[in-house]
């Protein structure tokens, strides 16, 4: 029986952040600290022909300004295609052209609108189609696509294929082919990006309190980026208001601030405004996905065929591998004979697009389940039934070679199809103005983390003190995401310490061990499993130490209240370690430990079992559909979700409803609307982030598998709740009108075009039909 | 943001503020939602704000009632709307446009004096009010007064008849010659809150005990440079009974709604969804 582990805790750091006392990086405040600001390009694409710095630099508390001209660095990003600071050409709205370190704010920004930059305007490439075009000028100067990928403008390719397609389309009753088109969303974090540098000349160190959800790698790009030794590089995470993949990518503003502390010789912060976190964070890949999927006369699956075109944007961030994850829903999610999938990330003068949760795979899941509704609806086969027969089974090895030891899949279709009364919704006639549907949507994603980097592993030191308190220093990172609690639980659990004398030390990189980061929905299962090897060994060197003291042979210790316990014998912990301390031979009570999971790097073809366990997800969302004013209305969404098994009930509750928000968000009103390379939205008031007052009521029931890869049986949850969503929304939409929507968001907008005409219009273009105003 | 601030408590301190920087560049500030963004977005040196958020005089900020109408107060706050009994009783429309407008935070600092003076096409009090035939009450600095119905008050976008020297102390609201109403406010936006409408429509029906309409107020927002109160759709209703309308009437009733509607197409909406909805919900408003 577990006494602590399958009951909900509230967040370790829940009453500092409710009650404003928790320390975001916005409120660091060093002393005399300067103020940073960028300026970015007025066009999204054109020639500098000059940069005039002298008005700004007179300007009285202005410090220092750097441009290109002034710094000896590398290019950063994923392709090392992405200079910190442009110089000759700006190619995307986001552009770097000069920085500048203040007394204030307020001088800093300033000093900005003083900096004269001359340019020529170019004509910029904003469509991805039209930048593949042979007779388009090259848009990335350090792109190596015409040698990689033979087309000038190409970012990044993959390509995967598995079994005998030819025969499985012949095997096919119905083929369907349909072309969805994705938009671009941003995070919304509601900490705006920030970054504080402090830069010692005497040792040559260099300290930044940075958001970022992957310290090490991080500290490697900032030493890559500025020619330094990333040992010198100190990175301590002050609390970070929001990740959700925005972080794993190391941005401009960072090392250019960097820069600024070096050449002030004072430390820096740079703190984003709303504005131009819209307009300067990044963003999920936009992108136009051709699928063409296929089904035997029983609805058995044969065949999927896949094309995907992504605006990378003008530079390339990890974003561009996303297709890692699409593939894998593509091979296997439900049973796939045969598969071929094909992904170009183009450039053009959108701004980049970044990594975000879900990692490609809402996308990809959108376009496959309305594939599989369209597949039964032609067949004449119930749109449960097409899932339940194809879905993935434990023990599937997939295409792929995805290796499902434990798999939820069957389980959390038939709960959400049950609960939601999915049948009787189905079936009820529709009229009048409010219409109602419901919608299927599920999805696979990876649940014990993903062997991309040459470790996917985690590190944990173990200390317990004089007075029996234990500290924890994890590799892995808090991000909001509950998973420092999560560690305490484990350690509670294990070693009988109450919450109280247990501290997650977790956030400096001088300190603490390595880990690959927060991403992956991997924190807790890799972290999770690093700690019960560590807890391992300490309880045997309070073992031998106990056998010692009590004069007991025995290793079956029980754990609790902070003593061990043996039939009539029992000690204190903190005795224990006392004797550890202060009597011969004079030992501290630490342990490290290193984990790293059993997974496998995938071959060259992209195959092989590339996590340690696999997550599997069902969503039934009931919408109604006002057809006077066009809006959807999320009523109820039921969630089943094969989470290996429950570490902290409340804390898991707040994944699924948070990663619903942004993925009813995704299917309904969330875009970035850009012209040109512009953004034309850059505010919460004209970027439709839903609000709590949105949120439908949230059903949700936890699959159990216990796998035994995880920590007691459990799988990775973080990303998983926001990946059917948009996919079962977009089937329950079509449920309710009878009209299939196969672009995001489904706005009132769209949807009042499609009841008005008979044929609906070709989206896209529906925006285009009068130059943009400003209506107050 | 740079400026000074002048926070008068009485009217002769706040009449005097005006008057003393008649020469000056200054601007009069209630709950300051609307301004700050304008400040935001501007050069402020050298700006001098008045600010009426300390002002003790009762007159700006009660709800009261005598025979023939009601008073409220130019800094009654959107929250103070929607707590006032007698407000949720005879305006429901004004009562659903308060509770409507933004979030309890915002409604909490956002006043009707604010709502009306910004000329938003999009303000959720200014419509209701203007389908309520408001009245506005002005005072100027000279000691002169003046009453302007709300609808000729606004001039056009972002303008309104107000003179440097003058301020809105309160509005009026004629009273409900028939306790028989049908009256309420409908918002179309893609969020339940922190929206602003894309479109509008205020409406208050008045009828007498037999369901003849005898009193009819309907304005729309969002879908002109200003907030129309629909003359000719209100005296197609006058005189049809509320219980009998026919779909042909309430399609007619519908399109003379829409011939107010000059919208334009912006990022949230375009031209033509503004007309479709209006219509759309035009149409509905006798369905319930
Ligand atoms: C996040 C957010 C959401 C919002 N949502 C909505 C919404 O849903 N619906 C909506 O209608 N509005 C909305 N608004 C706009 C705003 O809140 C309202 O217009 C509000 O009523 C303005 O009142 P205020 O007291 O804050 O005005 P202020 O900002 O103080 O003033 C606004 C204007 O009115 C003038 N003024 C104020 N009082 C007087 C007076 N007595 N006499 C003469 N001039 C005066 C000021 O000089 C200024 O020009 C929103 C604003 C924000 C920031």
């Amino acid at each position: 029986m577990m006494k602590v582990i399958g009951k909900s805790h509230q967040k370790l750091d829940g009453k500092e952040r409710v009650s404003g006392k928790a320390v975001y990086g916005h409120d660091i405040e060093l002393p005399n600290m300067l103020h940073g600001s960028i300026l970015r390009t007025k066009y999204p694409c054109a020639e500098i022909i000059s940069i005039d710095t002298s008005k700004a630099l007179s300007l009285d508390g202005v410090e220092c300004i750097i441009t290109a001209n002034d710094v000896d660095v590398n290019n950063i990003g994923y392709k090392k295609d992405h200079p910190i600071l442009k110089k000759g050409t700006v190619n995307c709205n986001r552009d770097e052209i000069a920085a500048v370190a203040a007394r204030t704010k307020e001088i800093a920004d300033k000093a900005i609108q003083l900096i004269e930059v001359e340019y020529k305007i170019k004509e910029g490439v904003y469509d991805p189609f039209e930048a593949l075009k042979e007779t388009t000028p090259r848009i990335n100067e350090f792109g190596k696509g015409a040698e990689q990928f033979g087309n000038k403008n190409m970012a990044e390719s993959f390509h995967y294929e598995h079994g005998n397609l030819e025969e499985q389309k012949a095997k096919s009753k119905v083929i369907i082919k349909k072309r969805y088109e994705l938009p671009r969303v941003t995070h919304a974090c509601i900490a705006t990006s920030n970054i504080t540098a402090e830069f010692n000349n005497f040792d040559g160190r260099l300290t930044l309190w940075s958001s970022t959800q992957v310290p090490f790698l991080y500290q490697r790009d900032i030493a890559h980026a500025l020619k330094m030794e990333p040992s010198k590089i100190r990175v301590i995470q002050p609390i970070i208001g929001g990740g959700f993949g925005s972080k794993l990518d190391m941005h401009p503003f960072e090392p250019i601030c960097a820069l600024l502390a070096i050449k002030s010789g004072k430390p820096v912060q740079i703190l984003y405004s709303r504005e131009e976190e819209f307009i300067a964070s990044p963003t999920r890949q936009p992108m136009v996905i051709e699928l063409t999927t296929g089904c035997d006369e029983n609805g058995k699956f044969t065949f999927r065929e896949v094309e995907i075109i992504k605006d990378n944007g003008a530079y390339t961030s990890w974003g561009a591998t996303t297709p890692f994850v699409m593939m894998q829903s593509y091979s296997s999610l439900y049973q796939v004979p045969a598969c071929k999938f094909d992904s170009h990330a183009v450039y053009t003068n959108n701004p980049f697009a970044g990594s975000f949760r879900g990692y490609g795979n809402p996308q990809a899941t959108f376009s496959i389940e309305s594939n599989i509704d369209l597949m039964a609806e032609e067949l004449g086969m119930s749109q449960a039934e097409i899932r339940l027969i194809n879905a993935n089974y434990k023990g599937e090895i997939t295409g792929q070679g995805l290796h499902f030891k434990t798999c939820g899949a069957i389980p959390a279709l038939k709960t959400v199809i049950e609960k939601s009364n999915y049948d009787k919704i189905m079936a009820t006639p529709n009229t009048g103005r409010y219409r109602r549907g419901v919608g299927l949507g599920s999805m696979l994603h990876v649940g014990g983390g993903a062997k991309i980097y040459r470790s996917d592993g985690c590190g944990t030191t173990l200390k317990i003190d004089d007075y029996g308190y234990l500290t924890i220093v994890t590799g892995s990172n808090e991000i909001g995401q509950g998973s420092e609690t999560v560690l305490a639980m484990i350690a509670m659990e294990e070693l009988g310490i109450p919450k109280e004398k247990i501290k997650v030390i977790n956030t400096d990189t001088d300190v603490k061990p390595w880990d690959v980061g927060v991403h992956a929905s991997r924190t807790s299962f890799v972290a999770g499993n690093s700690l019960l090897g560590a807890i391992k060994l300490i309880k045997e060197k309070l073992s031998k130490k106990a056998i010692e003291l009590l004069d007991v042979v025995t290793d079956d210790w029980e754990y609790a209240n902070g003593m061990m316990r043996f039939n009539e014998f029992e000690i204190k912990l903190d005795k224990v370690v006392r004797e550890m301390h202060f009597a011969s031979p004079h030992e501290l009570c630490m342990v490290n430990y290193f984990y790293e999971p059993p997974s496998k790097f995938q071959d060259k073809d992209f195959k092989g079992d590339v996590s340690g366990n696999y997550a599997f997800a069902s969503q039934a969302i009931e919408v109604e559909v006002d057809t006077v004013t066009g809006n959807v209305r999320v009523l109820n969404v039921h969630v089943s979700q094969d989470v290996g098994r429950v570490l902290n009930p409340v804390g898991l509750q707040g994944q699924m409803e948070g990663g619903l928000a942004t993925g009813i968000g995704y299917a309904l009103t969330e875009e970035m609307i850009y012209e040109k390379g512009v953004l034309k939205n850059p505010s919460f008031h004209g970027y439709k982030m839903l609000t709590s007052t949105d949120m439908p009521d949230v059903h949700f029931y936890p699959i159990e598998t216990y796998d035994e890869a995880g920590p007691y049986g459990s799988k990775g949850a973080g990303e998983a709740p926001l990946i059917p969503t948009a996919a079962a929304i977009a089937n329950a939409v079509s449920n309710a009108l009878g009209v299939r929507f196969y672009s995001l968001p489904i706005t009132a907008e769209k949807v009042l075009r499609a009841l008005a005409s008979p044929t609906p219009p070709k989206e896209g273009l529906l925006r285009e039909a009068k130059p943009v105003t400003k209506h107050q | 943001m740079n400026f000074d601030v002048i926070s008068p408590k009485t009217t002769p301190e706040l009449l005097n503020a005006i008057y003393d920087n008649q020469s000056k560049n200054f601007r009069i500030g209630a709950g300051f939602t609307d301004l700050i963004n304008q400040f935001k977005a501007q050069e402020t040196e050298g700006l001098i704000l008045i600010n009426l958020a300390q002002l003790t005089e009762v007159d700006f900020k009660k709800i009261s009632e005598n025979e023939i109408n009601f008073q409220i107060g130019a800094l009654t706050t959107a929250s103070e709307l929607i707590d006032n009994k007698s407000i949720k009783e005879n305006f429901p429309v004004l009562y659903q446009a308060a509770n409507k407008l933004a979030s309890t935070q915002i409604r909490n600092v956002a006043t009707v004096g604010g709502n009306i003076c910004n000329v938003s096409p999009s303000g959720d009090m200014t419509a209701a009010l203007i389908a309520l035939k408001a009245t506005c009450h002005i005072i100027d600095c000279d000691g002169n007064e003046r009453k302007e119905l709300l609808s000729s008050f606004i001039r056009g976008l972002k303008k309104t008849s107000l003179t440097k020297k003058e301020l809105i102390k309160n509005i009026t609201i004629p009273k409900n010659f028939s306790k028989n109403i049908k009256s309420g406010y409908e918002k179309v936006g893609s969020r339940k809150s922190m929206e602003i409408a894309i479109v509008s429509l205020a409406y208050h029906l008045q009828m007498d005990d037999k369901g003849v309409i005898t009193y009819a107020g309907v304005a729309c927002g969002a879908v002109a440079p200003t907030i129309p109160f629909t003359t000719s759709a209100c005296e197609f209703l006058t005189g049809k009974n509320i219980n009998d309308i026919s779909d042909s009437e309430k399609e007619e009733f519908a399109k003379r709604v829409l011939s107010y509607a000059n919208p334009i197409s912006d990022i949230r909406a375009s031209d033509w969804y503004r007309k479709e909805v209006l219509f759309n919900i035009s149409k509905t408003i006798f369905e319930r």
